[in-house]
């Protein structure tokens, strides 16, 4: 009783708009089927339940999961986010999302907050760069209500003037708040110079002229070229029956257009510029930096590689106390669902520290070269970004960079196969680890289903990651890191911060 | 023996291993291949002989996988077994290839009476560190990587917990490994530096951190319950830092780490396996501290004090960043609640979840409380007002229900009355009720889809108590809770006195009696005090 009710604080909040740290979670399914290569039947048996898909008439996609939980998750992934803005009207995705709370032409803001609460039910939002998602989590006997909820609010909704107006003031009150949230910060302004000139280098939020001039023409322009039946995938999990949910789509969202009138917009062109943003400000206690070069996009093969390098170099917190691996009970820190620190990136630390041979000293010396890392690899439909977010002290910034590079230079060159096969361990359990709950499943199957047209199958991604070798690390990092002109952001107290064409030079060895 | 003897052998060749395995995998990976036909497709894009398959695409050559399909398979009911040294195996079986096992220790904070604050928060610091199988923390990551595994420890005022998450079939391994991490740690020096390390850096991040909330928990806990069980500080004190060694941490651990005291719970097994690996694990085991009989051993029973804990502390500059938080003074005001052994448990948390809260700018949409009396009463009417949440800790032997606000400084006098204001209002029930029951139930199934969490409910549950009230159990206790199990509730809880934290800035602070006259009073008012020069 303790512990259950323990859980009854709030829910954690999720992360509205920016999804940051989700794109960089690994798509794949529940549990580990460990696929033996060497089986020779041609039948593998999964102790998950089968992820369904059903495409409707209007080309609607339709993907469950059950798990027969008494409880579900379940959303609307729509394939629209702020990469189909222009200039003029960035920011209306994003703006759209919150107006669907505020009405529609059955339910009032009120109706609609009130019947949700007494349903005991949640209702969320969020837009990356190239998604939209609505998603609802309820008791699974309320999953009609739920759909129907979901159907109101993006096909009915109101979008008053009078809301509008009042939302403008939330959504700059929101800008405020992920200002204090320097990793959003610096996360905008690596895209802001990475894709610069093109629809990836613009925030979600947009810029504040356009949160102050977006009308209801700008909104419904947004949904008629967007919300389109092929564009949208209805995804759940927990305790869902397919057929039941099948039905509920073609009565709900039947009526949704299959097609464009004229072109369908096509997905903007978007270039990477190796460059650098410099935010010096020498008040600020620490320096948050990001360097990364550009990786590839979801569906593409190196993906995987690529995902195993970021693991070799994994994430790292002081306050962890060494190399510890854990499970992170605390639903508040949901996206962080688990850390992870690979000991190997540690150790050159401690190797490389020239004055200490004390182990206290080695550790104060490893302890002050930085605050906390992070590496991430975050996809978009045809690029990437892949490197590594660091914050520290002013004057451990250029060591900390230092090491980072070496270790990027040996991924590229000396890794080694018991490296290799520790991190596609760790890869696989993390990605496992994550779908425990109905809401990470129905994320990832919807997510999925935006991305590859599919849900891999599970053990499929297995595989993928077991055909991966010491060499294939070699390969794809030579491809993407080696000698490749890096996008920085940093902000803070940056001074030590190497200039753009030393960093660059840290980018290759010479080899003997 | 000779299987322990062979266990080690294999562990001190650890590396060696890990080759042969990657070999075994390469060249059975190559078998497969020709087999399945990846070769065919394989494009040499750079070298490696990695298949070029779009991710859209499936990987040709593999196998058709045989789903699994469910009929009421989450109706497992939790298996409790005590073994002959006293301690309990609990387990509950769920669908999927992953377990959640664990010991669970009726050890934390509150049990440092006798010792110096702060042993609790080392111990979970120093988890998984070097043990007498393993040489090192690394060599344990290694041992669970190998089935999918990761592991934690988590301490908390009452219970410390030792946790691990890896495929089912690597049990025995897992509670050999278990049993290792909890009853044989090497405890080197380094190790405990290192720990030392890890606990003032997480002192410093947490004075650092823009979220009071842990720090007022803190203080909170050390107001209502003033020097003793789970008032005791759950954060190591800076000045104990140094006073740790492996002498003092083996007379703690010879008095908590008994198995009397333990539970060994596992979610997504067979309890027949688990208790299997328990007697052979756990049973007739001396731990390294040595067998002597405990001593010190703190049985003492939670003595509500009330009281006030203030902290001045400068907030006007709390942002890490360029753009300024505004400056906020925080206070928490607590009343006792009760144990959650007691009956008056449900409607306690019934009436936490009737408070609700939050922050007045939050993310979250419909379904974060937007019909809670923080929110209605307090947030939606004082826009100047940053937060009002209500928190409920409840532990064996007592408990505390307590209101977080903040707001500018100059309006913390305001601020308070309202919050003493909504506590003596707690008693009128209207409508909300059954919201509030239906958001608690659902908020309990919600955390419960996730396989740690039901570990953590069985072992914390049968640590307590002996047993485990099922969800749907607890439901049913939810849904009987009535208006007046609420008056009751609130009644009794006022009889208390409170319990103040405050931080920041707190020249309008009102005195403590002032907080305590209010709370006494009929519409929660501060007293009047007429100033002739304000």
């Amino acid at each position: 009783m303790a512990a259950s009710l323990r859980y009854l604080c709030r829910a954690g909040r999720q992360l509205v708009r920016g999804g940051l740290l989700k794109t960089h979670t690994f798509p794949g399914p529940l549990t580990a089927p460990r696929h033996r290569a060497t089986q020779a039947a041609a039948q593998v048996v999964l102790n998950v339940p089968e992820t369904k898909v059903t495409t409707l008439e209007n080309g609607l996609r339709v993907a469950s999961e059950d798990s027969g939980l008494p409880t579900c998750t379940v959303g609307l992934w729509i394939d629209a986010g702020s990469r189909y803005e222009n200039e003029r009207n960035n920011g209306t995705a994003h703006f759209l999302e919150h107006m669907a709370f505020k009405g529609t032409r059955k339910r009032s803001q009120l109706d609609l907050e009130l019947e949700i609460e007494n349903m005991g039910a949640h209702l969320n939002a969020y837009t990356s760069r190239e998604q939209t998602v609505y998603y609802a989590k309820a008791f699974s006997k309320d999953l009609p209500r739920a759909v129907e909820i979901l159907a109101d609010i993006i096909q009915n909704s109101t979008l008053g003037e009078a809301e509008i107006e009042r939302e403008r003031g939330v959504i700059l009150r929101e800008m405020q708040e992920v200002e204090t949230n320097l990793q959003e910060v610096v996360f905008d302004y690596l895209h802001a110079t990475a894709y610069q000139e093109t629809a990836l280098g613009r925030t979600i939020l947009g810029p504040t002229e356009n949160i102050k001039t977006i009308n209801r023409a700008d909104l419904v322009e947004y949904i008629t070229l967007h919300y389109k039946g092929p564009r949208i995938v209805l995804a759940a999990a927990g305790g869902v029956s397919h057929d039941e949910l099948i039905e509920l789509a073609r009565y709900h969202f039947g009526k949704l257009p299959a097609r464009f009138k004229g072109e369908a917009p096509a997905l903007p062109p978007c270039k990477f510029t190796g460059s650098e943003i410099r935010v010096r400000d020498d008040k600020m206690p620490l320096a948050h930096i990001a360097v990364a070069v550009e990786a590839v996009g979801w569906s593409h093969p190196d993906t995987i590689p690529l995902m195993v390098a970021n693991t070799l170099i994994g994430n790292w917190d002081r306050s962890y106390g060494g190399g510890v691996v854990r499970i992170c009970f605390n639903h508040r820190l949901q996206n962080l669902f688990v850390f992870f620190f690979f000991f190997f990136f540690f150790l050159p630390f401690f190797l490389k520290c020239p004055y200490h041979t004390d182990p206290l000293a080695q550790m104060a010396c490893q302890g002050n070269l930085c605050h906390s890392f992070q590496s991430f690899n975050t996809c978009y439909t045809d690029t990437g970004l892949w490197g590594l977010y660091m914050v520290c002290e002013p004057a451990t910034i250029s060591d900390m960079l230092h090491f980072t590079q070496q270790e990027w230079m040996s991924l590229c060159t000396t890794v080694t196969e018991n490296e290799v096969a520790r991190a596609k361990n760790l890869l696989k359990t993390n990605m496992l680890l994550h779908l425990d709950g109905s809401t990470p499943i129905c994320e990832d199957i919807g997510r999925q289903m935006l991305c590859y047209s599919r849900r891999i199958p599970l053990h499929e991604l297995e595989a993928r990651i077991d055909a991966i070798n010491a060499q294939t690390i070699k390969d794809v990092c030579t491809k993407y890191i080696y000698n490749k002109p890096p996008a920085i952001a940093a902000v803070g107290p940056i001074e030590q911060l190497p200039d753009y064409n030393r960093i660059q030079s840290g980018m290759y060895w010479l080899k003997p | 023996m000779n299987g322990w003897y062979d266990y080690t052998a294999k562990l001190l060749n650890t590396t060696q291993t890990i080759v042969n395995i990657v070999k075994i995998q390469s060249e059975s990976k190559y078998y497969c291949e020709v087999k399945y036909g990846i070769a065919a497709y394989r494009q040499y894009s750079c070298g490696g002989g990695y298949p070029s398959v779009s991710l859209s695409t499936p990987l040709p050559g593999i196998p058709k996988p045989v789903f699994a399909s469910v009929n009421g398979q989450e109706k497992y009911e939790t298996k409790i077994t005590t073994l002959e040294n006293g301690l309990t195996v609990a387990s509950q079986n769920k669908f999927g290839q992953f377990c959640t096992v664990g010991v669970l220790i009726n050890s934390g904070s509150r049990h440092e009476a006798k010792y110096p604050s702060g042993i609790a928060h080392f111990l979970e610091k120093l988890a998984f560190s070097s043990t007498a199988q393993y040489g090192s923390k690394d060599e344990i990551l290694l041992t669970l990587e190998k089935h999918g595994g990761i592991c934690d420890c988590q301490t908390s005022r009452d219970t410390t917990m030792y946790a691990v998450s890896a495929e089912v079939k690597g049990l025995d391994t897992v509670v050999s490994l278990l049993s290792d991490a909890v009853l044989q740690p090497r405890l080197l020096d380094e190790e405990i530096e290192m720990a030392r390390m890890a606990v003032r850096f997480e002192l410093e991040d947490l004075n650092m951190r823009p979220d009071p909330e842990p720090l007022l928990t803190e203080m909170i806990h050390a107001a209502a319950f003033r020097g003793n069980t789970v008032g005791l500080p759950r954060f190591c004190p800076p000045q104990n830092l140094e006073k740790v060694d492996r002498t003092l941490l083996h007379t703690y651990l010879r008095s908590y780490y008994c198995p009397e005291r333990m539970v060994l719970a596992g979610v997504g097994i067979e309890h027949e396996q688990l208790v299997a690996c328990a007697r052979k694990y756990l049973l007739g085991v001396t731990p390294v501290w040595g067998a002597g009989t405990p001593a010190n051993v703190d049985k003492s029973v939670a003595q509500y004090t009330g009281g006030i804990i203030k902290t001045e502390k400068d907030m006007s500059d709390v942002s890490l960043g360029p753009t300024p938080i505004p400056e906020l003074t925080h206070i928490m005001i607590g009343l006792e609640s009760c144990s959650f052994l007691e009956d008056d448990f449900i409607p306690f948390a019934v009436l936490n979840m009737m408070m609700g809260g939050g922050g007045s700018f939050s993310a979250g949409g419909p379904g974060k409380g937007m019909f809670t009396r923080l929110y209605l009463n307090v947030l939606n009417r004082h826009h100047w007002m940053y937060n009002a949440t209500s928190y409920h800790h409840s532990y064996e032997d007592s408990g505390l229900l307590c209101i977080h606000a903040s707001a500018d400084p100059r309006q913390v006098r305001e601020m308070v009355e309202i919050i003493t204001r909504e506590f003596i209002q707690m008693s009128s029930v209207a409508g909300e009720l059954e919201r509030a029951k239906t958001q608690l139930k659902s908020m309990l199934m919600m955390n419960l889809e996730s396989r740690p969490v039901i570990f953590e409910d069985v072992g914390r549950q049968v640590l307590a108590t002996g047993r485990r009230k099922l969800p749907h159990e607890l439901c049913q206790l939810i849904s009987s809770v009535t208006a007046s199990d609420i008056r009751r509730v609130t009644t009794r809880m006022l009889r208390s006195k409170p319990a103040v934290a405050a931080l920041g800035d707190l020249t309008e602070l009102p005195s403590y009696d002032d907080i305590q006259a209010a709370l006494s009073s009929k519409d929660g008012r501060l007293p009047r005090t007429y100033r002739l020069f304000r």
